[in-house]
């Protein structure tokens, strides 16, 4: 059988999406670490398999696959392993709904207060020349404005409240949602839990005044019932540093 | 099963999701609605309006099943493909099955939000257009800036580059003879083709010069779905229909 190459980052959000999907699908896989803070993306080695500096990618064969929620599309379609996909039409309408819900509305904004809280000031040691030429290499027109931003800490006020109002409003959709079904847009555990899961496992502990089991108890059992499955501890413990670290410490909770 | 499908102008994700449906062969009720005085956002029977109401792609048609509300005119296509059972709409190799949702992705991404944008200033916002039941508050925002004829320079000069290399980029995709974007005949071409007349519309440049280009627009225009589709029009040129469509991606 193709091997497959998986080119991540550590399981948090996007980079993550495509290692749940392969360990619940019981496929191995050869594992690539591309340091998103030192811009390993960014780098001629890696432009060469995903030119636009996103991760994660992915090798199966000779194929290259780039796109967090499209890989985990492929992956659900072309291995054996519990189907990650529900059969009916309208259920799959909604996880698709979900997913792009998350990738183009919600995702972004927790990408952002991220990046203005984390990722930007753990740049900072860096020159001032340092940065502006790791800015250069940037191949996305709207990510070299991000990781300006981020890396001169240039989000203004107005961009950041519009991304927390998108956050709180989030939440209180997906608590919605989990309050209508046992798992995102259906009754059965799928890439749109996959998906939602890895952009609000932090809830807990990043925003508790939007998440807790008296605010949002939907959200809290489910959160619980996808950090106990197997797949996602196992994902989870390739992981390494902050990320891990949360993971890990929320996870002593639900224990 | 109680489904009725709410359609605008056939342009844009109305056009591509009328003819996704008459390729599937389904038997679902359809009725027309203006989607430029906000008519969308106060349907009789919706009981479930969270994907009604934050609909990243915006103004679009809603299909209302058993009372809840099923937008995003790609995922509609897909689900007509699958409720009828596979109607070829969708590459059965998982491969060539990604391919065409990345497609698909670009064409919502890049192309959607680019002609929606010019094409809304390019038309009077109806002054009748009740802004009131619009839940979400980036879409509603979107409508008043076209209600006060608020353009950002910025982001039209990023819409008209968007559009040319789509133009391209389509262009390139059918260099090698194909017929149809994917290979077989697939959602990405009914997607690509409902936004790219109306692009065509507004920046006619972009598509000069342009053969294979040309010669994929007239055959996916004679398909039978299309044409139909394109019969529902109540306006002389639907193509100038325009409402709010995706916001200007903020993030890459
Ligand atoms: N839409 C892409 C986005 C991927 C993405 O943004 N990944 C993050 C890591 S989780 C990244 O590569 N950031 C680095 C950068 O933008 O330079 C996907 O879902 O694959």
């Amino acid at each position: 059988m193709a091997e497959v190459k998986l080119y991540h980052w550590e399981p948090n959000a996007n980079s993550g999406k495509p290692m749940l999907a392969l360990v619940e699908k019981g496929v191995p896989f050869a594992s690539h670490y591309i340091n998103m803070l030192e811009f390993d993306q960014h780098q001629p080695e890696y432009l060469a398999v995903n030119p636009q500096g996103t991760i994660p990618a992915m090798f199966h064969g000779t194929r290259i696959l780039t796109e967090s929620t499209a890989i985990m599309e492929y992956v659900d379609e072309a291995f054996d392993g519990p189907a990650l996909m529900p059969s009916d039409a309208r259920d799959r309408w909604r996880i698709r709904w979900w997913m792009k819900f998350m990738d183009q509305w919600l995702g972004p904004s927790f990408s952002m207060i991220g990046w203005c809280t984390f990722v930007g000031p753990s740049l900072a040691h860096k020159s001032p020349e340092e940065r502006e030429a790791m800015i250069a290499r940037i191949p996305l027109p709207e990510r070299r404005v991000a990781w300006r931003k981020a890396m001169f800490a240039e989000f203004g006020e107005e961009e950041l409240a519009e991304s927390k109002r998108r956050i709180a409003l989030g939440v209180r959709m997906i608590e919605e949602e989990l309050g209508k079904r046992a798992y995102i847009g259906s009754n059965q555990y799928s890439l749109a839990d996959i998906n939602i899961f890895n952009s609000t496992y932090m809830l807990p502990v990043g925003n508790p005044e939007l998440t807790s089991p008296e605010l949002t108890p939907n959200l809290w059992r489910w959160l619980k019932t996808v950090y106990r499955r197997p797949a996602v501890q196992r994902t989870w413990a390739m992981g390494s540093g902050r990320f891990t670290d949360r993971f890990n410490a929320i996870m002593g909770e639900f224990a | 099963m109680s489904a009725v499908l709410y359609h605008g102008e056939p342009n844009g994700p109305s056009l591509s999701v009328l003819a996704a449906l008459e390729e599937s062969g389904l038997d679902i009720e359809t009725r027309h609605i203006d989607l430029r005085k906000g008519e969308r956002h106060a349907l009789p029977g919706v009981t479930d309006a969270v994907a009604l109401d934050m609909a990243v792609e915006g103004e679009g048609p809603v299909l209302v099943v058993d009372g809840e509300a099923m937008s995003e005119a790609v995922f509609l296509a897909q689900y007509f493909d699958e409720q009828a059972g596979g109607a070829g709409l969708q590459p059965e190799d998982p491969y060539a099955h990604w391919q065409m949702l990345m497609w698909c992705r670009q064409a919502t991404e890049r192309l959607s939000p680019a002609v929606a944008y010019l094409g809304i200033f390019a038309s009077d916002a109806p002054s009748e257009a009740r802004l009131s039941p619009i839940a979400s508050e980036d879409l509603r925002a979107r409508w008043q800036d076209w209600r006060d004829g608020a353009i950002d320079e910025g982001k039209a000069a990023d819409s008209r580059a968007k559009i040319a290399q789509f133009a391209e980029r389509t262009e390139n995709q059918l260099a090698d003879g194909r017929d149809w974007l994917m290979g077989e005949f697939s959602i990405a071409d009914l997607e690509t083709y409902a936004w790219l007349i109306g692009a065509q519309e507004l920046e006619p440049a972009a598509f000069e010069g342009k053969a294979a280009l040309a010669a994929w627009m007239e055959r996916v225009a004679a398909r039978p779905s299309v044409q139909k589709a394109l019969a529902r029009a109540q306006t002389d040129n639907p193509r100038r229909s325009f409402a709010p469509g995706p916001e200007i991606n903020r993030w890459g």
